[in-house]
């Protein structure tokens, strides 16, 4: 069945489209990407950990004077707080950096010197934002951060700029490590959820054109009945089916309702073109040779439904990725972790504060992967299925 | 003609009672008491509200009494959620939000997209088409959530922040006429722009089609111009798989517009559905679904219907 795939006249069509070939490079990537993810490039932890203090979402791409006066009195006065009362001063540490080994008179002397200028700072008349002599000053304060704290150098120091290049949400924490690890997820959703959806599907449809009678019966019902319930509507329903269930935090609520309800799809297509197969003469060849009905089924039949089962799940990749972003809006969805859906939701209220980082990165990432499905989509629809409208 | 009006009505008896039996069941894999209630609550309070509401029957015997409910339009049940109010009331205050939402956007979708993929069938293989479609293509591969949180963010927010004009609501619902360019005019549009990139491709791929067939040939041997020939014979032809697009589409409007109403706080059916299972309020998300099921298939068979009347083939299968 591969070699014959292999020099079918589809796949070379399909490798002659350069679009479809730059899509199926793109989704390699991502694949690639996903993968790294998943043996534990980067960790759940990762994406919790916090890069800058909370509550200054965009850090470093918007600075401003009096933002940055107010990142140095929350660090130093967080440190002063530790320092009088004799704490462990490694509770302090924040973003990979530790408080320098010096001295406790010394450290003191640091932060108290800083926070004197901070005050200086702060009383300065006027705003802050438009007066070019206050930022030699700031610079000056930063430095004192700079020397209470260890600076990062060689590696984790690079590994500090990356993890800053898109900036910070609100809890402080990377967006761009957030944004990688939801490629894992959403590849995970998708390959799942579509995986089950489309063999699921596949079988049922298939078997219902051939065998006919009650069996058919039976599948038509099943799906015009699934199908009659909007699809949010039953996806809601699903997710509330799972609500309290010790199952909730994990993914499983989402693959069992976006499987219940994605199935439809290609058993509807499958079973449409199984009734066209049953009549052709290899069919009957087979069944006058003496096969069994489940040999017929599974080895002349299903097989040669094989390119619409690949359009399917290119399809229901997709739906996959989009329906898992509303079901998080609407707390259905994905609860721990990250994920572009999270991403999205939590993006609200940054936008209305005029901060487009977090949500710019979640949808240009998922627009890279669905814009390829759906690239990769049409062109399979063109190379296997041209009659297709 | 009544005849098949008949048929798809009782084809469709057995798919409502599994529809009913579908949300019956998957409303009861978790006690709906013990969730309302929380893990706090005695035995005895779980028994009374048990029997307040009649969950301590047998199921047939639920289930038979949802079925003549939902039959009889009788929804005088009480909300667990919303103290005092029935899910009547709760049903007839929120379909008008929802309509005033759906049907101009279903409207709006319909005619703009019919007529942009008419025009990049026109231009077919042009600059127009190519970048026609590619903007469908990446339209289509944004999600819905971050048009409204952009849309309401550019659309309403920005406009009140920098000129303390504000032609569109940030969010809220008032009744009226008056008031609903106001509050549903943003959605609207928000949904029209979603919906335009699917539509788009289907209809221009719809009027590809129909180029492919006979009776243009004909057309253009008689002489007919190339106008005519693709707003009055195409588009009359290409009628049917229009209709079934529009009625296809109905379920993703309502889907479509949940989000939107929840975004937006409008009252509507699907902020109230969602509310409920918020609030594990169980009557009414039993009936809403139910509600929404039956709406869903009325549909159904109103498209199949209109089919008849376009083409009468169908009636004869």
């Amino acid at each position: 069945m591969i070699k014959k795939f292999l020099r079918s006249r589809g796949l070379r069509k399909l490798l002659s489209n350069r679009l479809a070939i730059a899509a199926l490079g793109v989704i390699g990537l991502y694949t690639g990407i996903g993968f790294a993810v998943f043996l534990g490039a980067i960790t759940e932890k990762d994406t919790e950990a916090r890069v800058w203090t909370d509550s200054y979402p965009g850090y470093p791409h918007h600075q401003t004077a009096e933002k940055r006066l107010d990142n140095c009195e929350v660090i130093l006065s967080r440190v002063m707080r530790v320092l009088e009362t004799e704490g462990e001063l490694s509770e302090v540490a924040f973003a990979e950096r530790s408080v320098s080994d010096a001295s406790i008179e010394e450290l003191t002397q640091k932060v108290q010197a800083g926070l004197a200028l901070y005050e200086e700072i702060a009383d300065t008349v006027g705003s802050l934002n438009d007066n070019p002599e206050v930022l030699p000053r700031i610079e000056q304060l930063e430095g004192f951060v700079d020397d209470v704290y260890t600076p990062l150098t060689g590696w984790s120091s690079l590994v500090y700029d990356f993890r800053l290049f898109f900036g910070t949400d609100r809890q402080g924490r990377s967006i761009l490590i957030r944004g990688i690890y939801s490629i894992k997820v959403a590849i995970q959703v998708g390959v799942v959820v579509a995986l089950i959806a489309v063999l699921f599907g596949s079988v049922l449809g298939a078997a219902a054109a051939f065998f006919g009678g009650w069996v058919d019966h039976l599948v038509i019902w099943l799906y015009s009945t699934f199908s009659s319930i909007p699809h949010l509507v039953l996806l809601t329903l699903l997710a509330f089916m799972f609500l309290g269930h010790p199952l909730e935090t994990t993914l499983i609520p989402l693959y069992v309702a976006f499987c219940l309800t994605f199935w439809i799809g290609p058993c509807r297509v499958i079973r449409g073109e199984a009734l066209k197969i049953k009549e052709l003469e290899y069919v009957q060849a087979a069944t006058a040779v003496g096969f069994g009905r489940f040999t017929i089924l599974w080895k002349h039949i299903l097989p040669n439904t094989s390119h619409l089962m690949f359009i399917n799940f290119s399809l229901l990749f997709i739906g996959a990725i989009k329906s898992e972003v509303i079901l998080t809006f609407l707390g259905l969805g994905i609860k721990d972790g990250a994920s572009w859906g999270i991403m999205i939701s939590q993006s609200q209220a940054e936008v209305l504060n005029g901060f487009f980082w977090q949500i710019g990165v979640a949808t240009a990432l998922m627009v890279g992967l669905v814009l390829a499905f759906n690239i990769l989509t049409d062109a399979l629809q063109d190379a296997f299925d041209p009659k297709h409208v | 003609m009544w005849a098949y009006i008949f048929r798809r009505l009782i084809y469709n008896v057995p798919v409502f009672l599994g529809i009913l039996l579908f949300v019956f069941a998957a409303l009861r894999v978790n006690d709906p008491v013990w969730m309302y209630l929380g893990k706090g609550a005695t035995q005895e309070q779980y028994e009374t509200k048990k029997k307040e509401f009649g969950l301590d029957r047998s199921y047939p015997v639920q289930y038979f009494e949802l079925l003549g409910d939902v039959v009889t339009l009788n929804f005088d049940q009480k909300s667990w959620g919303q103290e005092g109010l029935t899910v009547g009331e709760l049903l007839g205050s929120s379909i008008k939000p929802s309509l005033a939402i759906t049907v101009p956007a279903l409207f709006l979708t319909s005619i703009i997209s019919i007529c942009v993929g008419l025009i990049s069938s026109f231009f077919r293989g042009g600059k127009v088409d190519k970048t026609l479609v590619i903007l469908a293509v990446l339209g289509m591969s944004i999600s819905f959530l971050v048009y409204i949180i952009l849309g309401q963010y550019f659309g309403a927010y920005k406009i009140l922040k920098e000129t303390g004009a504000s032609p569109f609501a940030i969010s809220g619902y008032e009744p009226g006429i008056g008031n609903w360019a106001h509050y549903c005019l943003l959605p609207v549009m928000i949904s029209v722009i979603v919906a335009m990139g699917y539509d788009t491709r289907f209809y221009r791929a719809v009027m590809v089609e129909e180029t492919t067939r006979d009776y243009i040939v004909t057309a253009q041997a008689k002489g007919a111009s190339r106008r005519k020939i693709l707003f009055v014979h195409m588009l009359k032809n290409a009628m049917i798989p229009i209709i079934t697009r529009i009625m296809i589409t109905l379920p993703f409007l309502i889907a479509g517009s949940i989000l939107l109403e929840m975004y937006f706080t409008i009252p509507g059916m699907g902020r109230t559905l969602i509310t409920a299972i918020n609030d594990k309020d169980f009557p009414v998300i039993q009936v809403f679904t139910a509600m929404f099921a039956a709406l869903f298939i009325l549909s159904n068979i109103l498209t199949d219907v209109l089919y008849a009347l376009v083409d009468p083939r169908v009636r004869l299968s």
